[in-house]
């Protein structure tokens, strides 16, 4: 049990050390203000004691309470240390929080699919480490600090009363130490058994609609009530650990009061304690240890394994390695100068992948296997095949966002993966369907590609793609996009389409970038983009990305099929079949053998497709 | 009342009268000791001392099993009803049911512990300065003089944080949703390799935070710093004054200790202004459970499916939301094995009447029979071997893909072309859906997999092929035809094609049913083909020109 709490308890507290080294001056000022507070604790008994001794008892009431106003001022001293150590808390506290934010939200976007924790890690486990983190520094220290003033307070008042003190307050210490195991066990428990339950119940209920059409409310209320129940066992199971605890802290701060209580009478009539130590003793017994002690456990045992749980999640979260220095030139095949200007045609294929295999999972079947492409600059092909052939898997390998599981991809001569994120986009710009606009101006958003881009360019690209009407309704360059989800999934795209059109890259690749647009719109768009320099390829939504491409590769289990639209309907009755679909009507797959599927033929001098469909 | 509650009611307040009689006994041992003599006042704080802890242990036990239980009780009874009513409209919308099962009713479960505890914390404080009251009036005047500021001082605590930390949450909310959107983009942003870039633009916000987080703390320190230096005013003030009355004698020395221990009880009434906002917390919590499940549920009927072909009836029926009536008065007949296309513009009705056939949605006049029984006379399993549905995104709810597809099996899913992705699942079917990584596409062959391993009489398919490639809707259209041949089928289309296999089209204009023919003797009207996409007017617009394109064919 120790050995599994040490083991999963290490990643979050090691990450909360890491960030508060840069905060260790501000620690160091709250630990000190925190003995300045134990001040009340350390001198009470001995203020209550002469105040009755040397006053009350003396017949001299007033020295009594000139002793109780000394005990007056060492809590306005306290008062003063909380008051002085809170700016430091915050000191400590708030960039921990700074840090933890970002950590979220730099993990979040490097993930490769978005998470949609992510948020509710943002605002709530975040802030739960901030405030529990705060208390803690607030509270435990304190009490941590006014336990052990008491203690020696309690021995410069009565050293014999230390002697009763000591043995039930260490063996209650011991049993707590010995009990925190499991209880840390069960909070654990508690915690993933809440997290079931909030799985489990937002899973159903975003089905009901299903769940009702299939008549599935028996087979889902059980599984969901089954999370319920485990939920409550685990409560009572925590319930029953705290009893325990609490049975523990009761030893510890209660039975020295009790052992001093019972030899108190034997003490006095030995004159080892005057009447003022007995109270003084009672005092620090009392109003100090019980309560610290009590504290000290519902503490260690509450909020301290609270803490734990939300720093591991936090702790668990990958994050990305610190950001290369913007612009220094890694790469020996030295791609900055790819992003000024497109390359000449000749030197080289622009697109050349050998050997490729990908597959989603290391048991699944790969969704490419021994794929090979090679486009020439400049030139325009279009993707089509059935939905999960790989389409959208083979953008993302050519983009470098994935990296290659066996064979090689080659952009301009570079292993795209390997590059730096930034260099990358210089030499391949991939739209996905679904387009970013981020809250900012509109010419922010154009200009994400290319922040150099100039006005006349930015107006040229937005004319050319038939996006005035929007920039204009928009405000123009400098009016603000307040809310980007205001915008139709078309206008998005819009947006997206113009500033890749301005990026720098040579290639360019449409993932059903323009699905949200009408057919003459994304005519449009695609036509700009093909008198683009640059090579272009474009996943297509809609039968015209085939009729206007040069070459149609048909991507269909884990292979491809390479040729000019023409050929490849006399070459594949899957595409026969596909573009009389895509025609509206349906031609009868002829039983004529389908040609071996693999690599396409030679590649050809680019040539526009002839558009002569066969019925 | 009994079990839990039961031991928290005695255990409680046993806990409370021993933390309350602590002072006092601990005054009558100190005097015992100082006279020398008997044991029996330590005897007597001793049974103090181990009752209170007793009563705590047991309290400490009981508090989180009261909790548990009626917190898995509500959960289980809020479970059942959502289960039972459905789908929105009928229902709440899913998220507002989630956060009100998983945190609303575990607030309300804590209610009884909360209450019995902030009651009697209270009443301990109360009784702890009766307690200075029965040694000394004066006692009590001091311990009064210096508590009345104190309550005005957190008044004006609870302002003057409510508006900072409302400051806060709302620069809270503004990050959120810039990283919503970042999540959104995401697939850009790792194109373009704008990671860090992003991160920046997320965490614009960030130094606002900090300096709201900062007022906040200062808040808190003008109140800490008060409130600390209030209690001890109040303490020494009640200690100085048994001082006084032990040097004059009126009180024995012990009084000190018993005193100090009450004007501390008596304080920790400060302390419970938090736990009255707990109590307000788990009211507020059974509120929202008691709105869910004030929700009607419709009765499942009892009745048996008789045999038949498998008739679909809708006899004069009516939605209305609110004073608008959205769908009808309508009425159609689905002969049994043939099928139906719903046509019209958005907005039409045509999900509406969809999801009547199988009660996802009650009519508010009318009736809907299968093979001429009423559909909301059948009980739940009869119900679904009438009708199944089939959806535009469907959404799998189980442990497992196997699980979620309700017993579809290899048949079942190669009919909906869904065996080849199938195969490239991590664990196959044992793979959480959670974990899918699926195109729209992808999920609706799904949801068509699933509805044929339903086997109802009737399908409805409600737009379940729209986000399909063409090169796949063709193929998972003709495999299931093959496969529901001889089911009763009603069918939401966009597309002219999907209408024109259809026997019959039931054309829906602004609710109402504008006609019922097969689609060629519809083909004609304009107004009919408006509402259709992929007709002359629709893609083929954008081919290169001289391009012959071909009329959708009508079987």
């Amino acid at each position: 049990m120790a050995r599994h709490r040490e083991s999963t308890r290490a990643p979050g507290w090691a990450l909360l050390a890491s960030q508060l080294t840069s905060t260790r001056s501000s620690l160091i000022r709250v630990l000190g203000w925190s003995g300045v507070e134990a001040l009340p604790a350390l001198l009470s008994g001995l203020l209550v004691s002469a105040a009755v001794d040397q006053g009350f008892l003396a017949g001299r009431p007033g020295v009594g309470c000139l002793w109780l106003t000394a005990l007056g001022a060492a809590y306005a001293v306290r008062a003063y240390a909380a008051r002085a150590a809170f700016p430091h808390v915050a000191a400590v506290v708030e960039p921990l929080r700074d840090a933890l934010v970002v950590r979220v939200v730099r993990g979040a976007l490097a993930r490769p699919e978005p998470d949609p924790a992510a948020v509710a890690r943002l605002t709530e486990q975040v802030e739960s480490a901030r405030q529990l983190t705060a208390t803690l520094l607030r509270t435990l220290r304190g009490v941590g600090v006014t336990l052990l003033a008491a203690l020696l307070g309690l021995a410069l008042l009565a050293p014999v009363a230390l002697l009763l003190v000591l043995p039930p307050l260490l063996v209650g210490g011991h049993l707590f130490v010995r009990l925190l195991g499991p209880l840390v066990a069960r909070q654990r428990a508690v915690v993933l058994a809440d997290e079931q339950v909030a799985a489990q119940t937002g899973r159903a209920f975003a089905g009901l609609r299903d769940i009702t059409a299939c008549g599935a409310q028996q087979r889902v209320g059980d599984a969901v009530e089954a999370a319920v129940r485990a939920q409550g066992t685990a409560v009572r199971a925590l319930g029953r650990a705290a009893a325990l605890r609490s049975l523990s802290v009761a030893l510890g701060g209660r039975l020295p009061a009790l052992a001093v209580a019972l030899a108190a009478p034997w003490l006095v009539h030995g004159h080892w304690l005057t009447t003022g130590q007995v109270l003084g003793v009672a005092t620090y017994l009392l109003q100090q240890l019980e309560p610290a002690v009590r504290t000290l456990a519902g503490t260690v045992g509450g909020w301290v394994l609270e803490l734990t749980v939300v720093l591991d999640r936090l702790a668990a979260l990958p994050v990305p390695a610190s950001a290369p220095t913007a612009g220094a030139p890694t790469d020996p095949a030295d791609p900055t100068d790819a992003g000024a200007t497109v390359r000449p045609g000749a030197a080289g294929p622009a697109v050349r992948v050998t050997g490729l295999r990908h597959a989603h999972g290391p048991a699944a079947q790969p969704v490419l296997d021994g794929f090979e492409l090679e486009l020439a600059a400049g030139e325009h092909l279009a993707v089509v095949g059935p939905s999960g052939a790989g389409k959208s898997t083979l953008a993302a390998l050519l983009a470098g966002v994935l990296a290659p599981q066996l064979g090689e991809v080659s952009i301009g001569g570079v292993r795209p993966h390997e590059l730096p994120g930034p260099l990358r986009a210089r030499q391949l710009a991939l739209v996905p369907q679904e387009a970013y606009v981020f809250a900012g101006t509109v010419r922010s958003n154009l200009s994400w590609l290319d922040p150099e881009a100039g006005e006349q360019r930015l107006a040229e690209a937005v004319a050319l793609l038939g996006a005035a009407e929007l920039v204009a309704r928009l405000g123009g360059p400098d009016g603000v996009i307040a809310d980007p989800a205001a915008l139709s999934a078309g206008e998005a795209q819009l947006i997206a389409l113009v500033r890749t059109y301005l990026s720098p890259a040579p290639v360019v690749v449409l993932d059903e970038a323009t699905c949200h647009l009408d057919g003459a719109a994304e005519a449009r768009v695609e036509e700009a983009f093909a008198a683009r320099p640059g090579t272009l390829v474009v996943i297509a939504h809609r039968i015209g990305s085939a009729l206007r491409a040069d070459r149609v590769l048909l991507l269909d289990s884990g292979r491809g099929l390479i040729a000019r639209h023409g050929d490849l309907q006399v070459l594949s009755p899957l595409y026969r079949e596909l573009v009389g679909h895509w025609l509206g009507s349906v031609p009868e797959a002829r039983p004529e053998a389908r040609p071996t599927a693999g690599p396409g033929p030679e590649p050809q001098a680019p040539v526009r497709a002839s558009v002569r469909p066969r019925s | 009342m009994r079990g839990w509650p039961l031991v928290l009611t005695l255990a409680v307040p046993a806990e409370a009268a021993a933390t309350l009689a602590l002072p006092g006994t601990v005054a009558g041992a100190v005097d015992a000791s100082l006279g020398g003599e008997a044991t029996g006042p330590a005897v007597l704080l001793g049974a103090v001392l181990l009752a209170g802890a007793a009563a705590g242990a047991l309290a400490a036990a009981a508090g989180p099993a009261c909790t548990a239980d009626a917190t898995v009780a509500l959960r289980s009874r809020l479970l059942q009803h959502v289960l039972a009513v459905g789908p929105a409209p009928h229902g709440l919308p899913s998220g507002d049911l989630t956060s009100r099962l998983v945190g609303s009713a575990a607030d309300a479960g804590g209610a009884f512990p909360a209450r019995l505890g902030t009651f009697t914390a209270l009443l301990t404080s109360l009784g702890a300065v009766v307690g200075l009251g029965v040694l000394s009036p004066w006692l009590a005047l001091a311990f009064f003089a210096g508590v009345l500021p104190g309550i005005v001082l957190i008044r004006l605590f609870l302002r003057q944080a409510g508006q900072v930390f409302t400051r806060y949450q709302e620069v809270q909310s503004e990050l959120a949703a810039r990283l919503t959107g970042a999540l959104g983009g995401l697939r850009s942003i790792h194109a373009a390799g704008a990671e860090e870039r992003e991160a920046a633009q997320v965490l614009g916000p960030l130094p606002e935070l900090s300096a709201a987080g900062h007022a906040l703390w200062s808040t808190q320190r003008r109140t800490v710093w008060q409130a600390t230096l209030l209690v001890a005013v109040v303490e020494l003030a009640v200690l100085g004054t048994a001082g006084w009355q032990v040097a004059s004698g009126a009180l024995p020395p012990g009084a000190l200790a018993a005193a100090a221990g009450w004007a501390a009880l008596g304080v920790g009434f400060f302390e419970q202004v938090e736990a009255l906002a707990g109590v307000a917390h788990a009211r507020a919590g059974l509120l929202r459970v008691e709105e869910a499940l004030a929700r009607p549920a419709p009765r499942p009927g009892t009745r048996q499916l008789p045999d038949g072909p498998g008739e679909l009836v809708f006899t004069e029926v009516v939605v209305r939301d609110g004073g608008a009536t959205l769908l009808g008065p309508l009425s159609l007949t689905v002969p049994g094995g043939r099928t139906v296309a719903l046509v019209g513009r958005s907005g039409s009705g045509k999900s509406l009447l969809a999801a009547l056939a199988g009660r996802l949605r009650e009519p508010d006049g009318g009736s809907v029979l299968v093979d001429g029984v009423r559909v909301d006379e059948l009980s739940v399993p009869e119900l679904r071997r009438a009708v199944g549905f089939a959806f535009e995104r469907p959404v799998l709810v189980g442990a497992t893909v196997a699980e979620a597809l309700e017993g579809a099996g290899p048949p079942e899913t190669r009919a909906a072309h869904a065996d080849g992705f199938l195969a490239l699942l991590p664990d196959g079917p044992r793979t959480p859906p959670d974990e899918l990584r699926l195109s729209g596409g992808e999920l609706q062959r799904l949801g068509l997999a699933r509805l044929l391993a339903q086997r109802p009489r009737v399908m409805v398919l409600d737009d379940a092929t729209s986000s399909l490639d063409l090169a796949t809707e063709h193929q998972v259209t003709r495999a299931l035809a093959e496969a529901t041949r001889g089911h009763t089928r009603l069918i939401v289309a966009h597309r002219a094609e999907a209408a024109a296999r259809a026997d019959l089209v039931a054309w829906l204009d602004a609710g109402r049913l504008r006609a019922l023919a097969p689609h060629a003797e519809l083909a004609t009207d304009p107004d009919y083909r408006a509402a259709l996409v992929g007709t002359a007017a629709g893609h083929l617009s954008n081919l290169p020109p001289g391009h012959p394109s071909a009329p959708p064919k009508v079987r």
